[in-house]
């Protein structure tokens, strides 16, 4: 399985998130891998609409999370418009920012993972 | 000029009683002059806009509305406990006493910075002009990394702390964000390209200019910093963005380059970021600081005045560009303070970035100019 994510939105923009960025499953702790895999399973991915969620109206800031979800020869992207309520979807990208997070924590010099 | 015996202005009767209290009680002779000038041209610029472009300002009447009742700050903060499940937990109401937690003290602060900042400077009560009550909840989501208005109220995140700092520890976020509710009120703007641009160089605005109210600071000794120790020190950079110098607020390994230009030669057209409103909101928030600069002094008073005034102009549209706002900033100051050094900043400001603005007098409605300028108000401000 391979996943890419680009995030916009939020307070600024940052060209870094805003690109796509892979997540490497084989980098993370194998529990962590497999509650990734876990939850693109579970949130169904493969059979999202392109586009999740819509932004509360006067709301400005708002994040998006752009999902490309590569298996099995099969390619799939959602983009996630906050808020997301649907738990196995929050679910989701709460665990993608999360593999996100420790797979920077452990690229950066000096830093424990 | 006193004139002591002359029938009050029914202008200078919509001192509110909160204002009216503590000028009496705490303001110096200067502050209360400011203070009354900065009221009366703030309910003829309102009464202005209700009356529509066509009528001329000798048919106005002063319509009271907001300004006769008693400004309230009605604050609440909820702590939401790293869950995203509203309303979460009251943990500090108006007038309470500080707890322990930083976000719920930062939090209230920053809404009554905000809110005073409004008031006192524009005589605006609260987000809406109605005296809208503020919430705001704390402890958003686990390491959230944003902090939004959601139309109704202010939500904060605890950031990553690998990238990002708790929300709540900017009073300019903070700002920014309530920023978004009144530009809806009073715009709206769209949130989309060159609208998005100035919807969101509005927020920076007065988000800079409640923290440089905060800290007492003029125009020369301010950053013009947006999100100024956001990012935690795994980040190179200084803040989220510059008004005086965009484009050089970070660069970084993980976030990348600031993408913000000053210039609209630099102008960035792309469908990320809703069209670039993050992005080239540089290009506006130069164009207030270099008036701010210009003008000098404090920046809320003139520049800051000029803005808000145009915010609220009848000519504002839900997709303007910024042309179109750039002429409406020059007939803002062109009504607040006739043909002088104001109109001159701005008309240079806005060319230093790219955008000309026609000679005034040109496609600006009749009523412009008309105005009894409000440094000749403020004159006679201070009878009773």
């Amino acid at each position: 399985m391979r996943i890419e994510i680009k995030r916009e939105g939020g307070p600024a923009y940052f060209p870094g998130l805003a690109r796509p960025r892979a997540v490497d499953l084989t980098s993370l702790p194998p529990e962590q891998a497999e509650a990734l895999r876990h939850s693109v399973q579970a949130a169904r991915f493969f059979e999202l609409p392109p586009v999740v969620g819509t932004p509360a109206p006067g709301a400005a800031d708002a994040r998006r999370f752009t999902l490309t979800v590569e298996e099995e020869g099969r390619r799939h992207t959602v983009q996630f418009i906050e808020p997301v309520e649907e738990p196995r979807l929050h679910d989701l990208l709460e665990q993608v920012t999360k593999a996100e997070r420790a797979q920077r924590r452990g690229a950066r010099p000096g830093t424990p993972g | 000029m006193f004139h002591p015996t002359r029938h009050r202005h029914s202008i200078h009767c919509i001192l509110p009683p909160y204002l009216a209290r503590s000028i009496a009680q705490n303001g110096s002779s200067e502050q209360r002059e400011r203070a009354l000038r900065t009221l009366s041209t703030d309910s003829t610029f309102r009464a202005l806009r209700l009356a529509g472009s066509r009528t001329t300002p000798s048919t106005l009447v002063t319509r009271p509305r907001a300004m006769m009742v008693e400004s309230a700050l009605h604050r609440t903060i909820y702590d939401l406990r790293n869950s995203e499940a509203f309303p979460g937990t009251p943990v500090r109401f108006e007038g309470q006493a500080a707890t322990e937690d930083i976000a719920v003290t930062e939090a209230y602060d920053g809404l009554g910075d905000t809110f005073n900042f409004f008031w006192e400077i524009f005589g605006r009560n609260s987000i809406d002009g109605d005296g809208m009550p503020l919430q705001a909840f704390v402890h958003y989501g686990k390491n959230y990394d944003n902090a939004f208005w959601d139309g109704r109220r202010m939500v904060f995140g605890d950031g990553d702390g690998d990238l990002f700092n708790r929300f709540t520890i900017c009073p300019d976020i903070i700002a920014h964000e309530l920023a978004h509710g009144v530009t809806e009120d009073e715009g709206p703007l769209w949130y989309f390209r060159q609208a998005g641009a100035l919807n969101e160089s509005m927020s920076d605005v007065f988000g800079s200019l409640v923290r440089q109210m905060k800290l007492q600071q003029k125009a020369d000794a301010a950053d013009w910093l947006i999100g100024k120790g956001l990012f935690t020190g795994n980040v190179e950079g200084v803040a989220l963005r510059s008004m005086k110098n965009p484009g050089t607020a970070f660069d970084d390994d993980v976030l990348g380059k600031d993408p913000q230009p000053g210039h609209m030669k630099d102008y960035v057209r792309t469908w990320e970021d809703n069209g670039g409103v993050h992005i080239n909101s540089g290009i506006p928030n130069r164009a207030f600081y270099l008036v701010a600069s210009q003008l000098g002094g404090y920046a809320w008073e003139r520049a800051g005045r000029i803005w808000y005034d145009a915010i609220r102009d009848s000519h504002i549209k839900p997709d303007m560009g910024f042309l179109d706002f750039a002429r409406i900033t020059m007939m803002s100051a062109m009504r607040l303070y006739g043909a002088g050094e104001e109109a001159d900043a701005v008309r240079d400001a806005w060319e230093q970035v790219g955008i000309r603005v026609p000679k005034p007098g040109i496609g600006i409605p009749s009523f412009v100019g008309a105005v009894t300028r409000p440094s000749t108000q403020a004159g006679r401000a201070p009878r009773a």
